[in-house]
């Protein structure tokens, strides 16, 4: 109990210390200065844009997308097509989830500049989310190729990496990347050290896991990812009102579908489930809203039909519906899960193969592969060797 | 319970992450911005030409590392062991290469505890007048390095026949080598059969009025402002404008082949047989991280930094959007490039200031980047091969007499220079707008003489092997060849023209 009145102390004083401007809120403000005093100058609605899209990932909240774009509405009526725009474009409709889109308009512009390692990124960004991993690969190489050892082309290459498998090689770039930003980078630091949280996470190391998360709240208070990420540890530490009180905390930063569900089940190992239930009763509604949208929660709802409401078939239904729009190791985890729960084994089995097969360290792929893998009476084991597995 | 760990997309702030990288915007002498970043590995020239003096070899020469300032102590200018410098051959006409020559360079330091590189008739160091052995005590510095032939079999042959190879110094001036000329003879090696090899620094052997053509083509009105009169254009031996190059230095490799060597079949051919004609280029290569399996392990390979084929490609034809793309792909893959080459931007900024062009897609300019006439008279339509930018040397003309080399080449009826080749001698800033202006399509109709003034290299090359000039003295030289300084020695007191 101790141990909880402390926790919740220093979660207090993180809270309570002054609001500093975030990098996004300077450039919000500066683009709208220059706005002001240069209203036809196209590029600044550009730089509007890119801080806003910016703001929306310091605050997870997509309603800045919806400005972003509303920003560069004003900078195309000025400058149709304008390149910069296209750019910060396609970033907001990755933000948006909107990939495949996101992926026409980064490879226009990447024939148009080959030399914008950005662009590159946005390949590679969008490739890795539709599970094109080898076009990603590509993309990323070529960041690293045309500037090397450049920070964007690192982190991108300890993304890929986490998904191949290759964690110790992961988390060296994601540190160098980290290394390589400046200290007033904030959300951008914060969020490459909840990813090296992650990376520790998945190597099995908490007590740097728990180091990494609590630095990146440190570094940028009442992020969003650094709460889930210390939530994440609480969980491994099996401290679960703690982890509750991170997620319940998150939730009100930001009220995401996807927030939710993980709030709910936090209640649920907590033993809160009462609570549980009506938060994702809630989280349900909201899911459903967005099911249809390209920032959904479909991922979530699968596992929540499957896992606590017992709803297979209504797993399945929105897990076909996000195989149509992607086909990352996560999405297709998803989709063996709610075959599997379904009852067809030899789709379920052939679908997590996919994922398995790239090496992924996931533990809820690994999981899943090691039921279903039961189920049809195999073992893990021979599941990895069977999928070709080449992590390391 | 499980436990849904948290991954919550990819996205990163990229634009913030590129931005915060170390990046930095800058004649080949640096011309994209990644061996602007990148000096050791920047490409300034690259040559190849069948010999004068052995009519049965070829020449290549691949200069690196521009506007090295002599006086620039106290290490000077050593080759990066970081970096595979390579010449390829590609001679089937694929725009693959072939025959690969690899060099690699390793640096040695002789004398922790002196403080400069070299040192000699000082403190009882005699002077530098060896490259190793007697005579070598002043090289702190040293570098040595290996030749290997790759064929496209993947067969390697150490070309060193045994020996150790030194690159040359730089000239640091007369009291520490007080006979730099025969220092460098030393540096010149007899490889396997009959080739020869030479590496080291040398006076730049480029000539451009740089400053002129950067700010915005504004050529200098006393060397017709970027039109030649025919007296200064029928001058082969002679500056009218300042040549930025001089007084710098470069590193250079030289080697000489066989031409046997780098023929798909092994044989020499007449000029009018297609397999007479080689495609040629130059690259240097750094390791680089691999993202993930497909690109080699989790480690490092080797990834090209630059290539250079014929002069002024990627400063003149290729977008300032697509530059590090192209000087890190492979030749064979520039059609993608096509557009820069078939519509090209500075005919279009010719036409603007009322120089005559043709109009596009310029087909003419394709022999510069496929195997066709006039280099290839033997290849037909089928034989052109992708769009690569290569130097293409058709191996079975022979090498034109001293007395009758033009600057302009091909364009003066001289066959044995650019873009059959390209020669140290090869006024190609001069060879390349012409071509860009549309000379290769009717020197009646587009044939304007367009030129900077500068006609010449600031020291003439020598007529032996390596060709190249030893490196301008550290203590006794200048860039005494600028706006309003000398170096026009036909001009009043041999000053350069400022305007």
């Amino acid at each position: 109990m101790n141990r909880l009145f402390l926790f919740l102390l220093v979660l207090t004083c993180l809270s309570s210390m002054v609001h500093a401007e975030t990098p996004a809120e300077a450039g919000i403000r500066v683009a709208e200065a220059q706005i002001a005093k240069s209203p036809d100058a196209y590029q600044y609605y550009n730089d509007l844009a890119l801080a806003l899209a910016r703001r929306a990932r310091e605050t997870c909240d997509a309603w800045y997308y919806r400005k972003a774009g509303e920003a560069l509405a004003r900078s195309f009526a000025i400058a149709p097509e304008n390149f910069d725009g296209l750019k910060v474009r396609t970033r907001v409709l990755l933000g948006q989830h909107e990939f495949a889109k996101a992926l026409d308009l980064a490879t226009r512009l990447n024939k148009q500049t080959p030399d914008d390692i950005v662009i590159y990124g946005y390949l590679a960004e969008a490739s890795e989310e539709l599970g094109n991993y080898k076009e990603a690969a590509t993309a990323a190489q070529w960041m690293l190729r045309i500037r090397p050892g450049n920070a964007a082309g690192l982190a991108v290459a300890g993304e890929l990496r986490e998904v191949f498998g290759y964690i110790a090689p992961a988390m060296e770039v994601t540190r160098m990347a980290y290394d390589l930003t400046p200290g007033q980078e904030t959300q951008t630091r914060a969020e490459l050290l909840v990813r090296m949280a992650r990376l520790n996470l998945l190597a099995g190391d908490v007590p740097k896991a728990e180091n990494y998360a609590i630095t990146a709240l440190d570094v940028f208070p009442g992020y969003p990812d650094g709460l889930a990420a210390l939530a994440e540890v609480r969980t491994a530490q099996q401290r679960y009102d703690e982890a509750v009180i991170l997620q319940r905390k998150r939730c009100d930063e930001a009220p995401r579908a996807a927030h939710l569900y993980a709030l709910g089940e936090a209640l649920t190992r907590a033993g809160q489930k009462a609570e549980a239930n009506a938060v994702f009763a809630e989280f349900e509604r909201k899911a459903l809203a967005e099911s249809d949208k390209g920032d959904n929660a479909n991922r979530e709802l699968i596992a929540w039909y499957i896992d606590f409401a017992n709803r297979p078939a209504d797993a399945l239904r929105i897990a076909e519906k996000e195989i149509a729009r992607r086909h990352d190791v996560f999405t297709i985890d998803s989709y063996a899960w709610a075959l599997a729960a379904t009852g067809d084994l030899p789709r379920a089995s052939l679908e997590i193969q996919k994922a398995v097969a790239t090496g992924v360290k996931d533990p809820q792929i690994l999981r899943h592969a090691a039921a279903i893998a039961r189920r049809l009476g195999t073992t893990a084991g021979n599941m990895g060797e069977l999928f070709g597995g080449q992590g390391k | 319970m499980k436990q849904l760990l948290l991954r919550p997309g990819v996205a990163i702030a990229l634009a913030t992450l590129a931005a915060v990288s170390p990046q930095v915007f800058a004649a080949s002498h640096r011309e994209a911005p990644i061996t602007a970043l990148d000096q050791k590995a920047d490409i300034t020239d690259w040559f190849a030409f069948v010999s004068p003096e052995h009519p049965d070899r070829v020449v290549m020469i691949l200069d690196v590392d521009p506007f090295l300032e002599p006086s620039n102590g106290p290490n000077y200018f050593p080759f990066d062991p970081g970096i595979l410098y390579e010449m390829k051959i590609d001679n089937n006409h694929d725009g693959h290469p072939d025959v690969t020559f690899q060099f690699r360079f390793q640096t040695t330091i002789g004398q922790p505890g002196v403080f400069t590189g070299f040192v000699g008739n000082l403190a009882g160091i005699p002077p530098i007048t060896a490259l190793s052995g007697p005579g070598a005590a002043g090289l702190s510095l040293s570098q040595t390095y290996t030749v290997t032939m790759v064929m496209a079999s993947g067969q390697t042959t150490n070309l060193g026949a045994g020996q150790t190879l030194y690159a040359v110094p730089t000239n640091v001036g007369p009291r520490t080598m007080p006979n730099y000329p025969a220092l460098m003879q030393q540096g010149v090696y007899s490889l396997t059969s009959d080739a020869r090899v030479f590496a080291g620094t040398i006076a730049d052997p480029f000539f451009i009025d740089l400053g002129a053509a950067f700010d915005s083509l504004n050529f200098r009105q006393a060397a017709g402002g970027g039109v030649l009169s025919a007296a200064v254009d029928a001058d082969d031996h002679n500056n009218y404008a300042p040549n930025t190059l001089a007084g710098y230095n470069v590193n250079t490799i030289v080697l000489e082949v066989p031409i046997t060597w780098l023929t798909s079949d092994g044989q020499t051919h007449t000029a009018g047989d297609k397999q007479a004609v080689i495609g040629t280029w130059g690259t240097t290569s750094r390791q680089q991280t691999n993202v993930v399996p497909g690109f080699g392990e989790i480690g490092t390979t080797w990834a090209q930094v630059q290539r250079m084929g014929n002069p002024l490609i990627n400063e003149l034809i290729i977008g300032t959007g697509s530059k590090d793309k192209f000087s890190t792909d492979d030749p064979w893959h520039d059609s993608q490039f096509a557009g820069f080459f078939l519509n090209p931007l500075l005919a279009t900024i010719f036409s603007s200031i009322g120089i005559p062009v043709p109009s596009g897609p310029r087909t003419d300019l394709l022999p510069l980047v496929q195997y066709q006439a006039p280099i290839c008279p033997g290849c037909g339509p089928g034989d052109a091969g992708p769009i690569a930018d290569l130097l293409r040397l058709n191996t079975g003309i022979p090498p034109t007499a001293a007395a009758n080399v033009k600057r302009l080449a091909v364009l003066a009826g001289d066959f044995g220079g650019f873009p059959n080749g390209r020669r140290l001698t090869d006024d190609v800033v001069d060879i390349a707008a012409r071509c860009v202006a549309g000379i290769l399509v009717s020197a009646t109709k587009y044939g304007t003489p367009i030129g900077d003034g500068v006609n010449t290299p600031a020291v003439a090359p020598s007529a032996t092997f390596p060709f190249v000039a030893p490196a301008n003295s550290g203590r006794n030289s200048a860039h005494d060849a600028g706006p309003g300084l000398p170096g026009c020695p036909v001009l009043t007191g041999s000053i350069c023209p400022v305007n």
